[in-house]
């Protein structure tokens, strides 16, 4: 009977009400796990790229300006708020946040720079243990990426070289 | 029948042609054929022992083996088998013989590998670009190993045009898509239409083509893909993400503990209630329903907030690394989703009581977008397009895989194999869903999320992963490689094969039947040359041609 499943039909809606929220004029709570835009702390960072390592979307940039200063920048441009690089942040520097709106038309507005003082070998710069042996594969070396240009560097190296790891870079050592 | 047992029939049937074979495990066939037998085999696989087809996967091997390779996969579901024919052809000329003529499902993939390998194809019935670009010049194969990945040819020309075929006498063409309200993914069907009725149809897509594959087997790293693979549909992401990890294991012989086995099982679940939800609302807004539309997407609401407190986001939930999963399932958890279970059943109960009597939708879908048995055989559909026309496969029951072997469920099938027919059965299996779900929380076990990996994975192990998503089988191939990441690593989602069927099911239809017939395989699409802007008030029209509309876009 049509009639009588339009009748069911009616009721089905009727009983729901009204469920609409009053986004974007209220902004519903986030749950606890929410993974949000990740925010750096500059306080707890060690440098060791680990993040920079493991980050999908490569949109954490690394490299030394002298030899005591590293700089860190996250760039969030295409940084999809996966949660890798919290996962295998040794210093839980990393907080995936519970901030979802971050549509901005200045790029600047998401990105986070650190500047961080190194006390470490700088040759070997190891300063954590990967969770994983798989990821422990990954970590030969860490990064060295062209900072100014946001561009990230995929060759990874046991340590650094003043062989040019890009055509127009190259990297001056004492 | 065991691996072991359809090798020795491949053997009886083709002695020497059979050069060799890996048997990992049961459930796993690799066998190496020596080219030119490569047809025959792939046939009496297909026609003779009834296999189902799955994919072609074709890929530059020269810095392992000097060679090209050239594999055909085919499923034995009843034997819970899925097997591998593999054909190394020679570096300087790579060619093949063409099985499209014997399985018309390998049309698309044969002509995939052609475009993005360069492995020629002998005697293909219709060998036209479908994956690259208009503009992306003859010679240039962007999978070889010696095209870098974020090469752009220096001949590539932005202005080309594709050449469309002339539509059949007395029809007039009927631009479809790419961009078409109804669709969320661009994709262009050419419609041949006589009168009301279309007659034929061609097809250009891949509009979309991200190069996902050509990433991972060049940037990316193991762990890094199944957060790239997830992103292969934003539907059914998390599928694509499971299947990635588990061919990736299967390949290296690792086992996940229990414990995430569960967890990927609910998920998948809690992801294949969300999609057909989703789906019936969505069929029910193409064909003018939208009440139903918007009670579908009411109830589905919940699922996507609990998706959001386990995984951290609403969809895309990032959940499986190899050997394991990320996110727990805590005890709170645990009891917000069995609250939520009992109250999505119940709603959902009157929802499906009602509608399944509803004469208006079924006028609308009954008879409408067939895809018949025999259809289903040739191009290999899967998914509810196939359980609605009485063909009982899916791969939870047939390719057992995390911890569905643990749980007990229906596989839902209907006799129609119509619209209406692929309704309810994805309406039926939402109730399966829940149960699988119930079970899972009740059976899984406590323990480690993530399985130790002690050593480096090793290179050059073929891996095969089929996962059932809430629109068909989804298939991943893996050869694991050096530094880090995959050799090869082949994605075929459901729409693959589904789509390819589509010609067929809107073949002699009414023209206003193929939004409907095209979204009951649960697609993708989009796509514009031109646009037409009316004034309100004066009624003044203007047409906006292509080259103004890139303008427009392009100025910012």
């Amino acid at each position: 009977m049509s009639l009588l499943s339009k009748l069911q039909e009616t009721l089905v809606c009727l009983k729901a009400g009204r469920v609409t929220l009053p986004y974007p004029a209220q902004a519903g709570p986030v749950p606890e796990t929410f993974r949000g835009r990740p925010i750096f702390d500059a306080a707890r960072c060690i440098g060791c790229a680990g993040c920079a390592s493991n980050c999908p979307a490569r949109e954490i940039l690394v490299v030394d300006v002298c030899q005591e200063i590293r700089i860190l920048q996250y760039l969030g441009r295409r940084c999809t708020y996966c949660g890798r690089c919290a996962d295998v942040c040794p210093e839980k520097a990393i907080t995936m946040s519970r901030e979802f709106e971050t549509a901005t038309d200045r790029i600047g507005d998401i990105r986070q720079r650190l500047e961080l003082f190194m006390s470490t070998c700088q040759r070997c710069g190891r300063c954590f243990t990967e969770p994983s042996p798989l990821e422990q594969l990954k970590l030969k070396g860490y990064r060295f990426d062209d900072v100014q240009n946001e561009r990230w560097i995929f060759r990874s190296q046991a340590y650094l070289t003043s062989e040019a790891a890009v055509d127009d870079i190259s990297i001056d050592l004492d | 029948m065991t691996a072991r047992e359809r090798l020795n029939q491949l053997k009886e049937k083709f002695g020497p042609a059979i050069q060799r074979a890996d048997l990992p495990g049961d459930s796993r066939l690799f066998a190496y054929v020596e080219p030119a037998t490569l047809k025959a085999v792939c046939q009496y696989l297909f026609r003779e022992l009834d296999a189902r087809y799955v994919i072609s996967i074709g890929l530059d091997d020269r810095p392992f083996s000097g060679k090209f390779l050239v594999a055909h996969n085919f499923a034995f579901d009843r034997d819970r088998l899925l097997c591998s024919m593999l054909a190394h052809l020679p570096a300087d000329h790579p060619e093949v013989d063409s099985i499209a003529p014997a399985v018309p499902g390998a049309n698309w993939a044969e002509r995939e590998f052609r475009e993005l390998v360069g492995i020629e194809l002998r005697g293909h019935p219709y060998p036209k670009r479908l994956v690259l670009p208009d503009g992306w010049p003859d010679g240039v194969h962007p999978l070889r190993k010696d095209v870098p990945w974020n090469q752009v040819p220096a001949d590539f020309d932005e202005n080309a045009e594709f050449t469309f075929d002339d539509p059949p006498a007395g029809c007039t063409v009927v631009p479809f898509g790419p961009f078409h309200p109804t669709l969320d993914e661009p994709e262009h069907f050419r419609l041949y239409v006589e009168g009301e009725m279309v007659r034929g149809c061609e097809y250009r897509g891949f509009m979309v083509h991200r190069g996902i594959e050509k990433l991972a087997e060049s940037v990316l790293t193991y762990n890094d893909i199944p957060l790239m693979a997830e992103r292969i549909c934003g539907i059914c992401g998390c599928v694509h993400n499971v299947t990635y990890a588990q061919a990736v294991e299967t390949a290296v012989a690792l086992r996940p503990p229990p414990r995430a086995e569960y967890i990927r099982t609910i998920m998948l679940e809690i992801e294949r209630l969300h999609s057909h939800l989703l789906w019936v609302g969505l069929a029910c807004h193409i064909v003018g329903f939208d009440t139903l539309f918007m009670q579908s997407w009411r109830i589905r609401e919940p699922i996507m907030w609990i998706a959001e407190k386990i995984s951290g986001n609403r969809k895309t939930y990032a959940l499986c690394v190899i050997g394991g999963v990320r996110w727990d399932i805590t005890p709170e958890v645990k009891v917000e989703l069995r609250h939520l279970l009992d109250k999505l059943e119940r709603e959902w109960r009157e929802v499906v009581a009602a509608v399944s009597r509803d004469k208006n939708i079924q006028k609308r879908t009954r008879g409408v977008g067939v895809a018949d048995q025999a259809l289903i055989k040739s191009l290999g559909l899967i998914g509810p397009v196939a359980r609605a026309a009485g063909v009982d496969i899916d791969c939870r029951r047939d390719h057992p895989y995390a911890a569905y072997d643990r749980v007990d469920f229906a596989v839902i099938t209907d006799t129609g194999g119509d619209v209406w027919s692929r309704v309810v059965v994805r309406m039926n299996e939402v109730f399966e869903s829940i149960r699988i779900i119930r079970q899972c929380l009740e059976k899984m076990p406590e323990g480690p999320l993530q399985a130790s990996i002690p050593d480096e994975l090793p290179p050059g192990r073929l891996g095969l992963s089929s996962v059932e998503a809430p629109r068909g089988e989804s298939h991943h191939f893996v050869i694991t490689g050096e530094n880090n990441r995959p050799h090869r690593w082949r994605v075929r989602a459901p729409t693959y094969q589904n789509l390819q069927a589509v010609p067929m099911m809107i073949k002699d239809q009414q023209l206003a039947d193929m939004t409907i017939s095209l979204g009951s395989i649960d697609p993708c699409f989009s796509c514009t040359d031109r646009l037409e802007t009316i004034d309100l008030k004066s009624g003044a029209t203007r047409v906006w041609s292509q080259a103004e509309l890139i303008r427009l876009v392009r100025k910012t």
